[in-house]
């Protein structure tokens, strides 16, 4: 439960800097022969250890027909190795002070698992073989499949998840991956076995599309041979690259849904670029202008002010591929036609007025923090560490990050500002 | 159980209320890193000051606990508690409203409220370098603040948002249902944001009222985490909450408690198809001895991944989705609760098995092993609690609320001491399987 917060968190946040220098002084790295990467981070500030291993594979790599196979894949491979069954999986875990999960995302799916840290080697076992020996057991795919369809089903109900969904369907199109969650559809999700789902896992986990980052109170001179001993041994394989559709073009367009429920929801949204982009450092700190913080002009006008929503943010997921922006507000039925106006009317005007020089200083730090604060603990550690390593960016990227949103200027804002936010898709969401 | 002023997403809720009930960690007893302890101090005003050194990370977690929520409320005035939290941040006579947001983020940190029956907390989350702006606003929204009337109408709305959010999602709304139904008339039972009638009645008279008997300096715990030293804290805390002046607050008297003595039945039809059922009792507060024994019963039953409930009624008899299990202490009495997710058709049956694995625990009590594994778990929640200057900081504050400084410290070496025989003994005095709250929310459609 706290997990999928987590994740939430590093969709809204990631990739904003750190405190960097200092921090990188404790981090190790190591290429294995096959491709495989290490990252180990010593950290002695509590008696834990927290190890994220990442593979990149998630919703990027599927089609419509197998959308939803890297979570469900994700979701098994706990479930069972070949020298112990899931419950005996999820026992050994808890009595090591620890958990281990997994589950896909849009670009990288992951194990991840925590111990105290004096039992570092067996957990470090414990991924080792979830990772290398799965049986994905037919006893539990059923199973599985079925708490799948229904989280699909459920997420039919919550007016924000329907919000979401419908969203993504408009901006990417039915056949692009970035258009459904990473939970999947349900018609493809249903057809997935034991057969798909080993032929999925022998295809993704490729020891070039791996890193295995380590953060905790462990020593690297201790972990780096006990990974290289597990992982050293894969074959290197061949790692496949996905060939994305294009979105279709922008257009202004308008949709209603009906979902029971107290809240309506609205979405607007467009195309946004990608990670690698040098407009991204830019558009996240308009981001943050608008719906970043409690600041932010959505949250401090439409919000405090306006009284029109509780809940409002801005949301910029880092993607490999063009991604989405997407400013939101939830609010109650009768307040829809008004907050539509009033989140139009933002996105008009910091496109047409530039945002004043201390506005832009704040949303500046917003952004550096959100990653500092974001990053306060070994499992975020670890997983920052991987995905950075993933995205093929380079080592001090956090550092020149830091440095480039530190760079941002009223006038970039309104350049960004007009240039991405000038058509948008509106999706509501109401009670019916 | 406590409602945050200011998730920013839906979803944090939850985190939210792990935060407000679960966070029960405690001192390490390892070896090594070992911190150093807190110190301590009371002001001449009352005002007590913990400080707490803490390196992971150049960041500093800076604290208000005020002994006061919901509990204290006067009947007329229900909501009161949490609407005056959300005001503080509304502008006071030194700054205009949104000021402290601009100002907490401008410094690249962070701030949030949350108000709970017991008490109402302001967290600041900010680089170490600016710890004196963090103490600073803090006083400054805790003494100064303005209660101008046009905020207060604006503020109304969004907590009547805030109470549609609540609605909305099932897992937190049948929680609350589940205070109502344990504690009845007693304060613990109020709802937490307040009704209608009296958010609509509220004026800044009545929030001011509020503020000015509960806000004293005598009612407050400040806690400052992080790479700080008490000497420095203490000098940035006398130029400010030091310069308050002692009130003369003395608590009210504590309503009595009536347990629960025959079955409470809830049952609420809901817009979602997924059914949920919650089964609650009256628990031990923090400070009393059974607390520890009951919270290792609760995650032995159901409040770990293998737990009993996870492996029967999940694992093999697939009877739930997701089931949970939380020992969520308060100062005077607290709440034991497990929670499942289930398909509506198999609410009667999933009772009846809860029931019988609650009473072959108070039969025959746990294993070794799973007394063993029960503080394993303990031991790590409270590492990973302690991972971070912001989750000292919760723990100490709670404690300082509810019981005292050395409970927290002590709660591990306590916890490992507890034996299999006490924890069958708490599992028999509070999980009665005669008299305990049932909650089932079930879809509309199923009837």
């Amino acid at each position: 439960m706290i997990r999928r917060h987590l994740v939430l968190l590093a969709v809204l946040s990631l990739l904003a800097p750190a405190v960097a220098g200092a921090e990188m002084a404790g981090v190790t790295r190591n290429r294995l022969p096959n491709g495989f990467t290490v990252i180990v981070r010593e950290n002695n500030a509590a008696p834990l250890v927290a190890y994220s291993l990442l593979v990149k594979m998630g919703t990027r790599n599927e089609t419509p027909e197998t959308a939803g196979i890297s979570n469900m894949l994700q979701l098994m491979m706990v479930r069972g190795t070949e020298k112990m069954s899931g419950e005996e999986i999820a026992a050994a875990a808890d009595k090591l002070g620890g958990s281990i999960d997994a589950y896909g995302d849009a670009d990288y799916s992951e194990i991840t698992a925590t111990a105290l840290s004096r039992n570092w080697q067996a957990m470090l076992d414990i991924v080792g073989d979830v990772a290398l020996r799965p049986t994905l057991p037919d006893g539990t795919l059923g199973a599985v499949r079925d708490f799948l369809v229904r989280q699909i089903r459920n997420r039919g109900e919550k007016p924000y998840d329907v919000a979401s969904d419908q969203t993504r369907l408009a901006l990417f199109g039915p056949r692009h991956p970035y258009s459904w969650d990473y939970i999947g559809r349900s018609e493809a999700v249903q057809r997935l076995n034991r057969d798909t789902l080993m032929a999925w896992y022998r295809r993704q986990y490729v020891p070039s599309q791996m890193v295995l980052a380590v953060s905790g109170d462990v020593k690297s001179s201790e972990v780096m041979p006990a990974v290289q001993r597990l992982f050293g041994a894969m074959p290197a394989g061949k790692a496949e690259a996905p060939t994305v559709p294009a979105p279709p073009a922008m257009a202004a367009t308008r949709e209603v849904f009906k979902v029971p429920g107290a809240q309506a929801q609205i979405f607007m949204s467009t195309l946004a670029p990608a990670l690698t982009h040098p407009d991204y450092p830019v558009l996240k700190v308009m981001s943050a202008i608008l719906g970043g913080g409690m600041a932010s002009r959505f949250f401090s006008e439409l919000r405090d002010q306006q009284a029109l929503a509780y809940a409002t943010a801005a949301l910029y997921p880092p993607r490999i591929d063009t991604g989405s922006w997407i400013g939101l507000l939830g609010t109650g039925p009768d307040n829809v036609a008004k907050a539509e106006a009033a989140l139009k009317d933002q996105l008009r005007r910091i496109q047409n007025e530039p945002a004043s020089a201390e506005e832009v200083a704040v949303a500046r730090s917003y952004v550096v923090g959100t990653q500092q604060m974001d990053r306060r603990t070994n499992a975020r550690q670890a997983w920052y560490l991987a995905a950075a390593e993933l995205a093929g960016l380079p080592h001090d990227y956090f550092d020149t990050y830091a440095a480039a949103v530190k760079k941002v200027t009223p006038a970039d804002v309104m350049r960004v500002a007009k240039q991405y936010l000038g058509v948008v898709r509106t999706v509501i969401v109401q009670p019916n | 159980m406590s409602s945050a002023r200011r998730s920013m997403v839906l979803a944090i809720s939850l985190a939210v209320l792990m935060a407000g009930c679960a966070t029960r960690a405690t001192s390490s007893s390892s070896a090594g890193s070992e911190p150093p302890p807190p110190v301590v101090e009371t002001l001449p005003n009352g005002l007590t000051l913990v400080v707490q050194d803490h390196r992971a990370a150049d960041i500093v977690a800076v604290h208000l606990w005020v002994a006061t929520g919901v509990r204290f409320e006067d009947p007329k005035g229900l909501g009161y508690a949490h609407f005056q939290e959300h005001m503080l941040f509304k502008g006071t006579d030194t700054f205009g409203p949104g000021y402290i947001d601009r100002a907490v983020e401008g410094t690249g940190g962070r701030s949030n409220a949350f108000t709970t029956y017991d008490y109402t907390t302001f967290q600041i989350l900010v680089p170490s370098d600016a710890t004196k702006t963090a103490i600073g606003l803090l006083d400054d929204m805790a003494f100064r603040s303005k209660f101008d009337p046009k905020e207060i109408s604006a503020e109304r709305e969004v907590i009547f948002e805030e109470t549609r959010i609540q609605t909305d999602n099932p897992r937190d709304a049948i929680v609350r249902r589940a205070y109502s139904a344990v504690f009845g008339d007693h304060p613990y039972g109020r709802p937490l944001l307040g009704t209608p009638e009296t958010m609509n009645a509220a004026t800044q008279k009545d929030l001011q009222a509020f503020n000015h008997r509960y806000y004293t300096p005598e009612n407050m715990t400040l806690v400052v985490v992080g790479p700080v030293q008490a000497k420095a804290v203490r000098a940035l805390v006398d130029q400010t909450f030091g310069k308050r002046p002692r009130t003369g607050y003395t608590p009210p008297a504590n309503p009595p408690l009536k347990p629960i003595t025959e079955p409470v039945r809830i049952k609420v039809d809901r817009p979602e198809q997924q059914a949920y059922l919650v089964l609650a009792w009256q628990a031990p507060s923090l400070a009393e001895p059974d607390a520890a024994a009951l919270d290792l019963a609760a995650t032995i039953l159901g409040g770990s991944e293998s737990s009993r409930l996870a492996l029967t009624l999940r694992d093999t008899e697939r009877l739930v989705s997701r089931v949970d299990m939380n020992n969520a202490s308060q100062k005077l009495a607290g709440i034991v609760y497990i929670r499942v997710q289930l398909e509506a058709g198999d609410v009667d049956k999933v009772e009846r098995r809860i029931l019988e694995e609650i009473t072959r625990l108070q039969r025959e009590g746990p294993t070794e092993p799973e007394r063993e594994l029960a503080v394993t778990r303990a031991e790590s929640d409270h590492a990973t609690a302690y991972e971070t200057t912001d989750g000292v900081a919760g723990a100490y504050g709670i404690t300082m609320i509810q019981a005292t400084l050395d409970n927290e410290l002590r709660y591990l070496d306590r916890l490992k001491s507890i034996t299999r025989a006490q924890i069958q003994a708490a599992a028999q005095k509070y999980l009665s399987t005669t008299a305990y709250a049932w909650i089932a929310f079930v879809p509309r459609r199923a009837q």
